[in-house]
């Protein structure tokens, strides 16, 4: 049996979960039915956004500036554009995300030694970069890009540490692959 | 031996490309359109008949994507103000009208042919957002500079 608070918890947990896959689902409709450049299927040859670019697409410097023309219609005009620069770039970080532990799955199931506390540690970068990028598209589209800049620079942050960390995973198995291979 | 063989014609030929042509094309917005306006539109890949006749045509079609790619990056990174500044010191450059283009751009976007194939999908969105955006501006700046018409 359960208490009254934590069926509450599990509840708010679901209903924010349920929440997020359908704005997630609204946002990629939006952003391929709204979006001038294709989301680019073949992801191996998707080239990964430059981190400056990151801190350009959530500045409030731009914000700023048309601010000062003071014309209602380029104010609307420009949180439209830079709400959908936002939500590509969310929908392309959650894709090579996706892709990375796509890669990892593959890998560790040829490997033979696996360190469980590393594989905990990077499900759980998978499982808070998941959840990160659920919560900005969330707040890009209610709030705009402009408060949110703070989000999606961790975001950038810890996927290049999941890139690297699966990268060195890579260079590691690779490494013991062809010390057995030459011993034999 | 062969890297190096194959890398130091397409440095010359880049460094060359910028010398003698870039260099003297006023701003980064009219560099990226003339550097794209060097691309196949059906094959993608660059020709520049002085380039090639000076180095290997392949040398010199890796030196214009190299300098391509490299242009829309630096334009790409630029805040709005300096997009406005650049697409106005475009439109002063011009030997149109600046009206017109104004016009065209707004309603063929031709600019779009002007993004290079590998680039990241969320810089050639951004970059044509602050285009459409600088044009926006640039238009609004104009109406504002027009003394207000009587009946």
């Amino acid at each position: 049996m359960i208490g009254n608070p934590t069926a509450l918890l599990l509840g708010s947990v679901l209903f924010l979960l349920l929440l997020l896959l359908a704005r997630r689902g609204a946002a990629a409709r939006e952003i391929s039915s709204r979006s001038d450049v294709p989301l680019f299927d073949d992801e191996a040859s998707l080239d990964p956004c430059p981190p400056e670019f990151v801190t350009r697409i959530f500045s409030s410097i731009d914000w700023d500036f048309v601010t000062c023309t003071k014309s209602r219609e380029l104010q609307k005009l420009f949180r439209r554009e830079r709400k959908l620069v936002a939500l590509v770039w969310v929908h392309q970080t959650s894709r090579a995300i996706r892709r990375i532990m796509r890669e990892h799955t593959e890998a560790t199931r040829q490997s033979h030694d696996l360190h469980f506390a590393t594989e905990i540690k990077l499900v759980a970068m998978y499982a808070e970069l998941m959840l990160i990028c659920g919560m900005l598209l969330l707040a890009i589209q209610s709030a705009g890009p402009q408060r949110v800049g703070g989000l999606a620079g961790y975001a950038q942050t810890l996927s290049q540490r999941l890139a690297q960390a699966q990268q060195d995973f890579k260079v590691v198995t690779t490494g013991r692959h062809f010390h057995r291979a030459g011993s034999a | 031996m062969t890297v190096t063989f194959k890398l130091v014609p397409v440095q010359a030929a880049y460094d060359d490309l910028l010398k003698r042509s870039l260099s003297k094309i006023s701003c980064d917005l009219a560099r990226l359109i003339y550097l794209g306006s060097t691309r196949d539109y059906n094959t993608g890949t660059y020709h520049h008949d002085g380039l090639a006749a000076r180095f290997q045509p392949d040398a010199a079609g890796k030196a214009l994507e190299i300098a391509h790619r490299q242009i829309f990056y630096q334009l790409s990174a630029y805040s709005l103000e300096q997009l406005v500044d650049q697409l106005q010191m475009y439109l002063e450059c011009s030997h149109e009208s600046p009206a017109d283009i104004l016009r065209l751009w707004q309603k063929l976007e031709p600019y779009r042919v002007a993004i290079p194939v590998e680039v990241n999908p969320a810089v050639a969105r951004l970059f044509l957002s602050n285009i459409r955006l600088a044009l926006a501006i640039w238009r609004f700046r104009q109406e504002q500079e027009q003394p207000p018409k009587h009946p």
